[in-house]
């Protein structure tokens, strides 16, 4: 070991002057070598210090300045016939070389094309930078960095000193090895940076379910990523490409969209799901990386710019990595498309009536309540209606028949509609019309006026012409006080006015009708526990042999004592029992009451041969409703003594011709009830087994009013019952002079509170007892 | 005559003692302003002890100067024409007018925490006050917390905007030898973990140097573990055993170390060795935990020597410092910053040095302080020293 700068050493020995100069020698020698080894390793330290790609670059410039006493380190990318700086030590940072860059000189060239390091002393001015040509004598280094006898090569380390020593060929080592490792660590802390960018993004991207905006977002990234001039994103269909989404500087390059696919540059690698980085149509290079999905291209990310180092390995494998994010977000926007749309479907469907694809009755009272709230005249009308002959069509031409009708009507209503307005339909034959901003009732019945008038013409049906009329309900709602709940009752409420009043009417709601239709909703709801309640009796009205004044038969009726309101009348009660079906219970017990009280009179008094006349409807008379035959034989009384009275408004439906023409067979009569009230078809009388016909009390009543010529129609009536070998019986017999006119018409059977009013069965019995004793 | 040809900056030097802080800067701020007669200064410099109320210094020093850039820092003694202010006892002002000169000033804080970033801040901002016209020639004087942040880090922030041509001199604040606090100053504020820039353009060349005269006394050793300002290991072993094994003191056995509260031995310190095979000084000393600590950290893997000096060798080279600025009779004053090291290893010869500086300066005026580091950018990045005397002449 030796003593270094021992102060007891000799100091004027001669061998110690020498022994000191070598010493000095040595100590040179150790410190260069220390210096380069030490420059090694703190160079490989901060190049392996983590840190952001642009600090990495900016310490390892600061060092090599450091530990080469370089005046200027710099990183300069090669641009045609430019070198832009793009990071330095030495440089003040308001240099030109960073933004309009320097000539590349021989040198810088050569370097770049042969992609060996070099160096030199004494550089030319032609080889120096600006700032650097009144620096008498200067050394110099070139070190390429990337791309080394590739393509696109043309990224330098640049090293400037002024005076100084030559950079030796150990010192274009070590750069060229530092340079290596410093460009591999950028370029990894920049894949580092740009996945985490990604991974950052990544989620952002998945987050867009419309591909529009999701390519959008992603051409900008991708821009952001590559660092290059232009990105653009092709999207592949059928074989063509076409640019659905571009972040560029606005050049035009003249090409048509869309292209066919195979025409893109390095197609033939796309189509395999590798990237493809060359030369693109104008000789830039560009970068193109597939995006796939099940095995074929669905896209296509393009980058485009002059830069090599944009296309370097790493921005390639992150735009891959950008494309399978894009892959699954696509499909992730289709999928959510496909998801949305079944949801739209399935939420379409529960709002939809599915026959007519109308709204059903849950979306019109939702859009009730929300027309009621934004109407600009703070009202909205209401029409409810039904088709007033739907049940006869689907009775007699079948249910599917039903369903086509309906569908026909609804698409003639479609055509009455206004936008904003709401037609719905509420099951069976019933709709609803909503009127946006309808303002007074004049609305209403201009809106039903169109729909009655829409329906007008036939509809074709199975080879038929079919007429169909509506029976409408309107109302008029006011916001704050109007609901919907309201509104659909009060409309229902005045479309049964409207029934009761014919077919093919209008009805507008008024309080009226109001209350009516609230009695009516409660008396039907009444009337359906009525007959257990007891509260139904049989009343019996005597029909007399006018020329005798004797009883020759009784009618049924039947009477309902609602324990609130007293006796309801049955023009009142019998209708609602219609509309509800109830008639079927009552109208069978009725039946039954009537035919055992006649077997009883028939046994107490047979010498009257008293026969019963029992009202009938027709739902009574349909398939299902059991057998009236069963009935009146359990009661033990000839069938022919019944004679069912049924009324004009009895439709023709087929299913009850078999149960008329098995009771008629029977010996069962039929008589028509208020002949003469409605259209009487002569037809209907000859299809229809009728044995009797009963005037209307209406026309006796008019008998004696000469304007009316009231006798006259009576007379018609009783002629066509005579031509048709029927009986004919009057109803409503109230005067005496009535009465004397019916007999000299030759009227043989009447009723009326001038012969005697309904009885109860005590009294029919004590009338049929005084008879008896008369005789 | 060659009053009539100068352009030679006209400057005053004024110093101000006592306890009494208003006194001793109102005596300061007279005395240097008198030599103006009247002229408003471009330039003022305050250096100070941190005995003072510093915001009354700097608070007196704006109310007299009017526009002119304001700059300074906290010291451990000064020295001025030849005159050495003791540790603890002095402000001192310069004020200067003329000359030709451009002055720009910023300051930024948070050095500590990003000292690239604050350099960069700083010097940005001062070039920005130096006005949008260039001058042909430029230099930047600094003055930062000597206690905060990595000093060659802030440098290196400095240089990204001055670039290679722009030479950088100044020093860090010092407290008296306390290692306490430091402060420098901007116009009228007194700031802790911050530096302060004064941009300065001129149409004569700027020139700056720095030396240390300190010699190697150990063979290249590695820095292999280094851990912030403590040095761990030196060439894989404990780094106290191989400094202390080095220790040559150059002066003899009679050298009489000056005592200092520490009790460090400033006479020896690390070298880092250079490309050129200079020396960049790191003062080193064994901390109260018995750790090799240096004042500034050095980076890992360097090749560094024990280094000591003698005090000839110290007076030698600041000399030859302070000559090698004053290169015409143009220049008023040479602005010194002398490391308090240097001034603990002289001693006593601290009055020789001062006035030796004053002879090497001609006819210009010395006008400096003791620091806690110094700077001295003129190749490379690297220019923060230890033990080191920069010079500005202007």
């Amino acid at each position: 070991m030796v003593a270094y700068g021992d102060a007891q050493a000799p100091r004027f020995d001669s061998e110690a002057e020498t022994m000191r100069a070598a010493l000095s020698r040595a100590e040179g020698a150790a410190a260069a070598a220390y210096r380069d080894t030490a420059r090694l390793i703190r160079l490989l330290t901060v190049i392996g210090t983590p840190s952001s790609p642009g600090r990495l670059i900016d310490r390892t410039l600061t060092v090599l300045s450091e530990v080469f006493a370089a005046d200027v380190v710099c990183i300069a990318e090669a641009i045609d016939d430019r070198l832009f700086v793009t990071a330095s030590c030495g440089l003040p940072e308001d240099d030109p070389a960073f933004t309009t860059g320097w000539a590349v000189g021989p040198t810088a060239r050569r370097v770049i094309n042969s992609g060996s390091a070099a160096a030199r002393h004494g550089v030319p001015p032609e080889d120096l930078p600006p700032p650097l040509r009144d620096v008498t004598t200067s050394s110099a280094a070139w070190i390429p960095l990337s791309g080394v006898g590739s393509e696109y090569a043309g990224d330098l380390l640049v090293l400037y000193r002024s005076g100084g020593d030559l950079f030796t060929p150990a010192d274009l080592q070590v750069l060229l090895s530092m340079a290596y490792r410093m460009y591999s660590a950028v370029e990894a802390r920049e894949r580092g940076a740009a996945i985490e960018r990604l991974a950052q993004a990544g989620p952002g991207l998945a987050r867009h379910l419309d591909v529009g905006s999701l390519l959008d977002d992603a051409v900008l990234l991708l821009r952001e990523l590559t660092g290059t001039d232009s990105t653009w994103i092709l999207t592949v269909r059928d074989e063509l490409a076409e640019v659905s989404a571009a972040a560029d500087t606005g050049e035009d390059s003249g090409k048509r969209w869309p292209i066919p696919a195979a025409d893109l540059p390095g197609w033939s690698r796309l189509s395999t799901g590798e990237a493809y980085v060359g030369p693109g149509d104008d000789e830039d290079p560009m970068m193109l990386v597939p995006v796939m999905r099940d095995g074929g291209v669905i896209a296509v990310l393009a980058a485009k710019g002059r830069r090599a180092r944009s296309f370097s390995k790493s921005a390639v494998e992150v735009a891959m990595v950008l494309a399978s994010y894009l892959s699954v977000a696509i499909s992730n926007g289709e999928l959510y498309r496909r998801l949305k749309a079944r949801e739209q479907e399935l939420h379409r469907r529960a709002s939809r009536d599915p026959l007519t694809g109308l709204a059903n009755r849950m979306t019109a009272a939702q859009r009730i309540d929300e027309t009621l709230a934004d109407s600009p005249t703070g009202a909205a009308g209401l029409l409810f209606f039904d088709l007033d002959k739907f049940k006869a069509v689907n009775d007699r031409l079948g249910h599917e028949a039903g369903d086509e009708l309906i569908q026909q009507v609804a698409q003639r209503l479609r055509k009455v509609v206004r936008p904003g307005d709401m037609l719905a339909r509420f099951g069976g034959d019933e709709f609803v019309l909503l009127i946006n901003g309808a303002s007074d009732l004049t609305d209403l019945t201009d809106m039903g006026r169109r729909i009655q008038a829409a329906l007008a013409d036939d509809f074709p049906l199975r080879g038929e012409r079919v007429e169909v009329t509506a029976s409408i309900g309107a109302v008029l709602g006011r916001r704050g006080t109007a609901t919907a709940s309201a509104m659909l009752r009060d409309a229902d409420a005045a479309m049964y006015a409207a029934k009761a009043r014919g077919t093919g009417r209008l009805e507008v709601f008024d309080d009226e009708a109001s209350h009516r239709s609230i009695d009516r909703l409660d008396l039907r709801s009444d009337l359906s526990e009525a007959l257990d309640r007891g509260q139904l009796s049989v009343v019996y009205q005597p029909m007399v042999e006018l020329k005798s004044n004797t009883i020759r038969s009784f009618e049924a009726l039947a009477r309902w004592r609602h324990p609130e309101r007293g006796n309801v009348p049955p023009d009142e009660f019998i209708p609602l029992a219609e509309e509800t079906g109830a008639i079927v219970p009552i109208g069978a017990w009725v039946l039954d009451q009537a035919c055992r009280q006649l077997a009883a009179w028939q046994r107490e008094f047979p010498e009257a041969r008293l026969t019963m006349g029992v009202n009938i409807s027709a739902v009574q008379l349909e398939r299902g409703h059991g057998d009236l035959l069963d009935v009146i034989r359990s009661a033990g009384v000839n069938p022919s003594d019944i004679w069912l009275e049924v009324t004009e408004h009895m439709d023709t439906a087929e299913d009850i011709s078999s149960q008329v023409s098995a009771l008629r067979e029977a010996g069962v009569h039929f008589a028509l009830d208020d002949f003469g009230m409605s259209y009487s078809s002569l037809a209907y009388l000859q299809r229809f087994p009728v044995e009797g016909l009963k005037i209307d009390r209406a026309f006796v009543a008019a008998m004696n009013e000469d304007q009316n010529n009231g006798r006259g129609i009576v007379r018609a009536i009783m002629a066509v019952a005579d031509s048709l070998s029927m009986k004919a019986f009057a109803e409503g017999i109230e005067t005496q002079a009535q009465l004397d006119a019916l007999l000299d018409l030759g009227c043989g059977f009447g009723q009326g509170y001038l012969l005697s009013p309904p009885l109860s069965v005590e009294r029919s019995t004590d009338a049929l007892r005084a008879q008896r004793d008369r005789s | 005559m060659r009053a009539l040809s100068s352009n030679r900056a006209v400057s005053g030097v004024g110093t101000g003692s006592g306890a009494d802080t208003r006194l001793a800067v109102e005596a300061a701020v007279d005395e240097a302003f008198r030599p103006l007669e009247g002229r408003e200064p471009d330039l003022v410099l305050v250096y100070a002890s941190v005995r003072y109320d510093l915001p009354t210094v700097l608070k007196t020093v704006t109310a007299a100067a009017g526009s002119a850039v304001i700059a300074g820092a906290t010291t451990s003694g000064q020295l001025e024409g030849g005159r050495l202010i003791e540790p603890g006892e002095g402000i001192a002002v310069l004020a200067l007018a003329g000359g030709g000169y451009r002055f720009g000033l910023g300051h930024a804080t948070g050095v500590q925490a990003d000292a690239t970033r604050a350099g960069r801040a700083l010097a940005r901002a001062a070039l920005d006050a130096a006005g949008p016209v260039r001058s042909p020639h430029e230099a930047v004087l600094i003055f930062s917390d000597g206690l905060a942040g990595d000093q060659q880090e802030l440098l290196n922030g400095i240089h990204k905007v001055t670039g290679f041509q722009i030479p950088v001199v100044g020093g860090a604040a010092a407290d008296d030898r306390s290692l306490a606090e430091t402060f420098v100053f901007a116009g009228d504020r007194v700031l802790r973990d911050a530096a302060v820039a004064v941009w300065i353009g001129s149409d004569r060349p700027l020139h700056v140097a720095g030396g240390h005269g300190w010699q190697p006394t150990s063979l290249p050793l590695m820095l292999s573990d280094v851990d912030g300002q403590v040095v761990k290991e030196l060439g894989g072993r404990p780094a106290r055993e191989v400094f202390w094994e080095n220790f040559r003191p150059r002066g003899g056995p009679d050298t009489k170390l000056y005592k200092k509260a520490g009790g460090y031995h400033s006479e020896h310190a690390f070298g880092l060795i250079q490309p050129d095979g200079s020396l960049l000084i790191r003062g080193a000393f064994i901390d109260s935990d018995g750790n090799l600590r240096t004042f500034s950290p050095m980076p890992p893997y360097s090749a560094v020597q024990v280094v000591s000096c003698a005090p000839d060798d110290l007076l030698e080279v600041g000399e030859q410092v302070v000559d090698s600025v004053v290169r015409d009779e143009e220049a008023s004053v040479v602005l010194v910053f002398d490391c308090v090291a240097r001034l603990d290893i002289l001693g006593e010869r601290g009055h020789e040095e001062v006035r030796r500086l004053q002879q090497a300066a001609r006819g210009a005026r010395t006008f400096g302080y003791y620091t806690y580091g110094e700077f001295a950018r003129t190749t490379g990045v690297a220019g923060y020293h230890n033990a080191t005397i920069a010079a500005l002449a202007l």
